[in-house]
C-alpha cells in the first residue's frame, strides 16, 4: 500500500448541492478500487494565478488516501471524463502529515 | 574574555554580509543552508509562504548561489514550485 495526496479543482459555477456530491462520487471510486480515504480537506474558492480553460476561479478539494497504483488510475480516468473538473494533481508521499493545514478553511474528518 | 570576543566578531560580521575583492585571506563566504538541519521548514507544494521566498518578482525560481540552498534541497524546492504552478497556486 502506498500513500497519495490528491488535489482537484472544480468549476466555479458549481451549485452547493453538487459540491458534496462531487466528494462522495470520488470517494466511492477510491473505496471500490482497493483504496481508503484518510482525510479530506476543502480549501474553498480560490482565484487562479493564470486562467485555466477560460475560468478565473475554482473550488479546491484535497484528499489524503491510501491505496495502490490501480486506485489512482481509476480515479484519474473518471476525472478526465468529468467536465466539471478543470485540473488534478496526484503526489506520492512517504508519510501523511495530518496536523498542518496550509489553507485554513472548512476542515472535516472522514 | 578578549579571545572570546574576537571569535564572536569574526563569525557575525565578516563572512556573512561583506563580499569584496579586498576580503581578508582565510575568510570563507559560507552561509548555511536555510532548509536543511534541525527544525528547518518542510518543503511542500502547499506551503506557499515558504515557496514565495524562493521566487523572483517575475515568478522565476532563484538560483541556489543566491539563496545558498543545498543541492538536495534545491531539487526538492524546484519540484515543489512546479507542482504549485500546475495547480495555479503560484
Amino acid at each position: 500500500m502506498n500513500y497519495y495526496e490528491h488535489t482537484f479543482i472544480s468549476k466555479e459555477d458549481l451549485p452547493e448541492s453538487q459540491k458534496k456530491k462531487i466528494i462522495e462520487k470520488y470517494s466511492e471510486i477510491i473505496n471500490n478500487n482497493l483504496g481508503k480515504i484518510i482525510k479530506t480537506q476543502d480549501w474553498g474558492l480560490r482565484t487562479f494565478v493564470y486562467r485555466i480553460k477560460n475560468s478565473k476561479k475554482g473550488f479546491y478539494f484535497h484528499i489524503k488516501l491510501e491505496g495502490e497504483g490501480k486506485t489512482v488510475d481509476e480515479l484519474e480516468k473518471a476525472e478526465n471524463i468529468d467536465s466539471n473538473i478543470l485540473r488534478y494533481l496526484t503526489v506520492k508521499v512517504k508519510k501523511h502529515d495530518l496536523e498542518t493545514n496550509y489553507f485554513e478553511k472548512k476542515d472535516y474528518q472522514k | 574574555m578578549k579571545k572570546n570576543k574576537r571569535k564572536l566578531l569574526k563569525k557575525t560580521a565578516s563572512s556573512y554580509t561583506k563580499l569584496s575583492l579586498f576580503q581578508k585571506p582565510g575568510v570563507k563566504f559560507f552561509k548555511p543552508c536555510p532548509l536543511s538541519g534541525k527544525d528547518a521548514p518542510v518543503v511542500d507544494y502547499k506551503n506557499l509562504r515558504l515557496l514565495k521566498k524562493y521566487i523572483s518578482e517575475s515568478q522565476r525560481i532563484l538560483p541556489s548561489r543566491v539563496t545558498s540552498v543545498s543541492q538536495k534541497k534545491q531539487k526538492e524546492l524546484s519540484r515543489a514550485i512546479k507542482r504549485a504552478r500546475l495547480l495555479a497556486l503560484l
